[in-house]
């Protein structure tokens, strides 16, 4: 009886956070046209809605209703299964970032972790399951048989395993700064000091190589000439169209979200609110809910940051983008290795 | 009732088996490559499967320490295949049967 | 409720095991190998070792198979054709063979003595495979990093085309004979028509290389 209680609460817990995810991304994509649009001195979609809320809906019904067409001599098999990969790796990984601390269900006694599954080896898994996602771009570019779409889906799967490396290396220092790979840990470890024991204070450079790196694992720019329009056509995913393109769209957008979220849990303090423990207590259900916007706000404040760098700067070359990934950031990356294992054994 | 270590055994023996099979039966020199692969996992099983039964960790530092070699394997290996391949212009492992070009 | 679990990975990693070795286009051989990857990791996370679980998935399924697929790629491998003629008496040694297989599985299935069942235990977390990696298995772990350089090396010297030397050596003035394949590219390798030059550019020109810039840029 306990078990099937637990089982029903983890599909609440898991619906809820699929469907925060899909809302929080979908604006994303309106917040990401408007805020571009005014970079570039013009308002971007406003029509649709007060102020273009209702926007996603609205494009949420063209990529359904639009035509589906399948290029003929492609592998039929792999190219349905390459959007069902990119977009299975994108959500896979939000199960493991804890939205909040312990909070208590007002009216009742129970309390509970506002985190779906919390186990030892939770940064792992997010690297993992980050690896799987380079299959989908891969088969994509393979399967639909159009030479654009080929070298499109080779050089972003080439620049996205050379920056994993990168990637996986800048975190080092968290986990050993924090001596454990669990993010529910990780986050309760910066708790305290009125926000002075984030993990971006102790590790700079770390957050620097991080944010570079994470930038060139979700194809966005100045990292994304594998999909720029007035290069390769439209990359990988030239050959899809309507709900597979859509599943490839929501792909970039939740991997960026997932990005985002992993950045705020190890180096912006997760859920810590700087003086929220103080004013509110701990365990209670302000507590919780002031941390839980807390985070997402932390999160909105990195996409945030994605998008003003869209607007901004121009795009690498690839033969730059393979060289600035293996000459320098890796060295980077190995110099923080080395800079925070030395001062961890001279202060202790 | 749990899964016993006699059918972790069972399974790892089929897979190598299986992996055999591939080696014998393919002329691609990469699924060849592959099923040799899908050997080593097969043995990966076994040694994770006596560590958590027996209680003891070195099992599970050997399996770390095949998948290093299996790494370092793979990336020797696939770059003679692509050596192969640029001389003779095929991927037929019978046609690589003798050592002249 | 475990038996079931691993009825349904152990069914998994055989069924994707079998569609390695049956499926005639490689990348469909691939796509199947990374199903067996998989499989086996959620094998290990019920073994209670969940550091070589993820390492498994991050290893095998993240890279060494995309290294797999990328050649696959690049080298446009076509499907396997039909089996030639075999010799007629492989088939029924086959099935001979694989039925003894089956019986041994079986025997083992139904009557070896049942073990302690390992509960989940702390062995599979990553302190404790971390310090026994560090301390008493630490001659392992360095040779273990002394192959990985030497399978960068080898990995490397192998891909590389056109000789050991970079396409931008320079000839160094009046101090190395060098061939003449060096400079230019199509030329013999005993090819003896020697000539005197201060740079890599003028040996070019007096050797009437017409287009030393063609060379290509993927060696550097």
């Amino acid at each position: 009886m306990d078990t099937a209680i637990d089982i029903v609460l983890k599909f609440v817990a898991i619906t809820v956070v699929f469907v925060v995810v899909l809302m929080v991304v979908a604006y994303t994509v309106l917040a990401e046209r408007r805020v571009l649009g005014f970079i570039q001195g013009r308002l971007g979609p406003n029509r649709v809605g007060y102020g273009g809320i209702l926007q996603p809906f609205a494009d949420l019904l063209k990529f359904i209703l639009k035509e589906d067409i399948v290029p003929d001599k492609s592998t039929r098999f792999i190219y349905f299964l390459a959007p069902v990969i990119a977009t299975m790796a994108a959500l896979m990984t939000m199960i493991v970032y804890p939205f909040g601390p312990e909070t208590r269900i007002p009216f009742t006694s129970i309390s509970i972790p506002l985190v779906v599954a919390r186990f030892d080896i939770g940064l792992l898994y997010v690297l993992g399951i980050t690896s799987i996602g380079v299959y989908g771009i891969m088969l994509a570019g393979w399967s639909s048989n159009n030479k654009y779409s080929l070298m499109g889906g080779l050089r972003s799967s080439a620049q996205m395993i050379s920056y994993e490396l990168a990637l996986g290396l800048s975190l080092i220092g968290v986990i050993m700064l924090a001596g454990t790979l669990d993010l529910a840990q990780i986050v309760d470890q910066q708790s305290g000091w009125n926000g002075l024991r984030w993990l971006i204070i102790f590790q700079p450079l770390g957050f620097i190589i991080y944010m570079i790196a994470a930038i060139a694992e979700t194809n966005r720019v100045p990292f994304d000439l594998p999909e720029a329009e007035t290069e390769l056509v439209a990359g990988f995913h030239t050959e899809y169209s309507a709900m597979k393109f859509a599943l490839f769209f929501l792909a970039e957008y939740i991997n960026m979200f997932t990005v985002a979220m992993l950045a705020t849990t190890l180096f912006l303090g997760g859920w810590n609110v700087p003086f929220a423990d103080s004013i509110f207590g701990r365990g209670t259900f302000l507590f919780g809910l002031v941390s839980a916007i807390g985070f997402l706000l932390k999160v909105v404040f990195i996409l945030f940051l994605y998008i003003w760098l869209r607007g901004t700067l121009p795009r690498f070359r690839f033969d730059q983008l393979m060289n600035f990934g293996w000459k320098i950031l890796l060295p980077l990356a190995l110099l923080n290795i080395f800079l925070t294992a030395t001062v961890i054994f001279l202060v202790s | 009732m749990e899964p016993q270590l006699s059918w972790y055994l069972a399974l790892s023996a089929v897979l190598f088996t299986i992996g055999v099979t591939g080696v014998i039966v393919k002329r691609n020199i990469i699924a060849m490559f592959m099923c040799i692969e899908l050997m080593l996992n097969a043995v990966n099983l076994t040694f994770v499967a006596f560590a958590s039964f027996f209680q003891d960790v070195v099992g599970q530092l050997f399996v770390f320490i095949v998948m290093t070699v299996a790494a370092a394997e793979a990336a020797v290996g696939l770059g003679i295949i692509i050596a192969i391949f640029r001389n003779r212009e095929s991927l037929d492992v019978d046609d690589a049967s003798i050592l002249k070009l | 409720m475990q038996a079931l679990l691993f009825i349904l990975f152990g069914g998994l990693a055989i069924g994707c095991a079998l569609a390695v070795v049956a499926q005639r286009n490689p990348l469909y051989n691939a796509i199947s190998l990374v199903g067996v990857f998989i499989s086996l990791a959620c094998l290990y996370v019920m073994l209670a070792a969940p550091f070589i679980a993820a390492v498994q998935v991050i290893v095998y399924a993240g890279a060494i198979m995309v290294l797999v697929v990328f050649v696959i790629m690049l080298l446009n491998v076509e499907q396997e054709e039909r089996g030639r003629g075999r010799l007629k008496f492989l088939v029924p040694t086959a099935v001979a063979l694989a039925a003894v297989l089956i019986a041994e599985v079986a025997f083992i299935l139904v009557s070896v003595q049942e073990f302690p069942a390992g509960a989940s235990s702390d062995i599979g977390l990553t302190h404790s495979i971390g310090t026994a990696l560090f301390t008493r298995y630490l001659l392992p772990f360095e040779i273990t990093s002394i192959l990985l350089l030497m399978a960068i090396v080898g990995a490397m010297t192998l891909a590389r085309r056109g000789g050991l030397l970079s396409p931008n050596a320079r000839v160094i003035p009046g101090a190395q004979t060098l061939p003449r394949s060096l400079v230019d590219p199509k030329a013999a390798p005993d090819d003896l028509h020697a000539v005197e030059a201060e740079s890599t550019e003028e040996a070019a020109r007096l050797l009437d290389v017409v287009d030393l810039s063609s060379r290509s840029r993927r060696d550097e």
